[in-house]
């Protein structure tokens, strides 16, 4: 009986809100998406500006480097792509440890850091399809920024990014490791995003910092992770050079890698020591 | 107003709870300038490298950038809470203000402190002082009193930003990615002299999200620039505070408007 009420009862209002809110879920869903690939382009716009004014300027010229105007401008469009390609989750470890969740992943019979890249692999994919292409499809007419046609920048570009994308992985990865040491690890994680911000290459080249900084610049990882990629696939550094950058890149990759593991290792002695 | 000894309770019970851990709170503070320097060293290496950006030298560009970052710092001192609206309101946290026989919006501003408001305030006021002293201005009474009411108006325009974006929550539930892109990223538009941007997009940083009233127009009165070639008339350098006014007024309409709606549908 009361069930057969319900059905003229106030009650009935309850469907249209189920309507709306399931509507109003997808709408949010859809706008966040929009408003990250619009982002991308905010920031594209922003720096070629940038560089559209500075080269403008009287003083200017080239600024004493190899980049002229329109390189600069196609620097900026694709460090950009490279930085927006390149995606990670950065607070779930750290969140793990102090949970205590992290220990279901211990017992788990595989290596948790290829597990976490695998994962963060599929999801930077996925990025890219939903992400990067449509800003790059918008990029090139907007900026009248074309990629090169020889197949070899898009080589040296491929190997190139993915140990970028390997040494931006792992130094993000060993910072989240902090985490079984100290209980707040946000500080250390933003203290690298400064660092990387300036060094690595995504907003001004390593070409312009001063003569005296560029050989210490060198010495840091961040200038792999997009000023190498992003300077060989424009044709910036000579194919010549791929083969130093990239053999850099690749000992990056090795380090970091085993800091990682034997940070791994660390942290789950330590881990088990507080959990006895 | 004479609620006003509560607010002051909340908001010192707010500082006191960032203190409480001293190691963890220097270290932040220390991280977030590392934080800042970042982004303003991508401003120098430019500066350094080309001598200035679109006419502006490295004591107008610090000055530029102060202005900017010390009336952030005031923003965040009393906007902080307004970061993560969307957690207040899918938590249900702000039935909790709403609850009490007091305004929610002050309620908002006392209740939340953020270590990211004395780092502004450091690199802020070095910026500035720095700027000053590079580009020589001649500080007189009159300069002195504009520039507090200035950063009054760059407050009320950021903090109406803040207001504005929090009121749509009422609405959409979720506000997250708005968050980012109007509180966050869009401040590096005014990193940089907004004149480097086309026409269409200083009409819209002037009269649709007045971002170029944070620093960009009121430096001309400070740096004695020629403000000759200014948007629509010279007088607009002058204009901060007015902007401050209209755009804090429209935003708080919003926010209002905002609040109705959400008691009106009782979740």
């Amino acid at each position: 009986m009361t069930g057969a009420l319900a059905h003229f009862g106030p009650r009935r209002r309850v469907y249209p809100s189920f309507f709306a809110k399931a509507f109003q879920r997808e709408l949010a869903y859809k706008f966040e998406y929009f408003i990250g690939v619009f982002n991308g382009l905010l920031f594209m716009f922003i720096f070629t500006s940038l560089w559209e004014a500075v080269y403008a300027g009287p003083t200017a010229a080239t600024g004493g480097t190899a980049f002229t105007r329109e390189g600069i401008i196609t620097y900026a469009v694709y460090a950009m792509l490279v930085r927006i390609s390149m995606t990670q989750e950065e607070s779930g470890i750290p969140a793990k440890v102090r949970s205590g969740e992290i220990a279901m992943d211990m017992i788990k019979p595989v290596n948790y850091m290829l597990m976490t890249l695998a994962e963060t692999g599929g999801g930077t994919l996925f990025h890219w399809v939903t992400r990067v292409a449509p800003i790059f499809a918008v990029a090139l007419f907007a900026f009248d920024a074309w990629p090169p046609s020889d197949p070899l920048n898009w080589l040296m570009l491929g190997v190139s990014w993915v140990f970028g994308y390997l040494i931006f992985f792992y130094l993000n990865f060993a910072f989240a490791l902090l985490a079984f040491w100290f209980v707040e690890t946000f500080s250390f994680q933003l203290m690298k995003f400064g660092l990387f911000t300036l060094f690595a290459g995504g907003i001004v080249p390593i070409d312009f910092f001063p003569d005296w900084l560029q050989p210490v610049i060198a010495f840091l990882p961040f200038p792999s992770i997009i000023y190498v990629p992003t300077a060989l696939f424009i044709g910036h550094i000579p194919a010549a050079e791929a083969g130093s950058l990239i053999g850099v890149q690749v000992a990056w990759t090795v380090g970091l890698g085993l800091l990682c593991r034997v940070m791994w290792g660390m942290g789950q002695r330590k881990l088990i020591v507080q959990g006895g | 107003m004479r609620d006003l000894p509560i607010y002051l309770t909340m908001m010192l019970a707010a500082i006191r709870a960032k203190m409480e851990y001293r190691v963890t709170f220097l270290f932040l503070f220390f991280a977030l300038v590392t934080f800042y320097l970042g982004q303003l060293g991508t401003v120098l290496v430019v500066i350094d490298r080309f001598g200035s950006i679109n006419g502006w030298t490295l004591g107008e560009m610090a000055f530029l950038y102060g202005l900017m970052v010390f009336s952030q710092s005031i923003t965040t001192f009393f906007f902080a809470s307004l970061v993560n609206f969307e957690g207040l309101i899918m938590q249900g946290g702000f039935d909790r203000y709403l609850l009490r026989p007091l305004d929610p919006l002050p309620q908002l501003i006392a209740s939340q402190f953020e270590v990211s408001s004395i780092a502004h305030l450091v690199i802020g006021v070095s910026a500035l002082v720095y700027g000053a002293a590079g580009t020589d201005i001649a500080w007189s009474a009159g300069k002195v009193a504009f520039f507090f009411v200035v950063v009054a108006g760059a407050v009320m325009i950021q903090g109406g930003v803040r207001l504005g974006v929090s009121a749509i929550c009422f609405w959409t539930m979720r506000n997250r990615s708005l968050v980012h892109i109007l509180v966050f990223s869009s401040k590096e538009f005014i990193l940089y002299p907004v004149s480097i941007f086309n026409y269409w997009i200083q009409v819209f940083l002037t009269l649709v999200f007045p971002l170029a009233f944070v620093n960009f127009y009121p430096s001309h009165v400070f740096l004695n620039r020629d403000a000759s070639n200014l948007l629509f008339s010279p007088l607009i350098q002058y204009a901060t505070p007015v902007a401050g006014v209209v755009f804090f007024s429209l935003a708080y309409l919003l926010w209002r408007a905002g609040i109705n709606h959400y008691q009106s549908t009782g979740s």
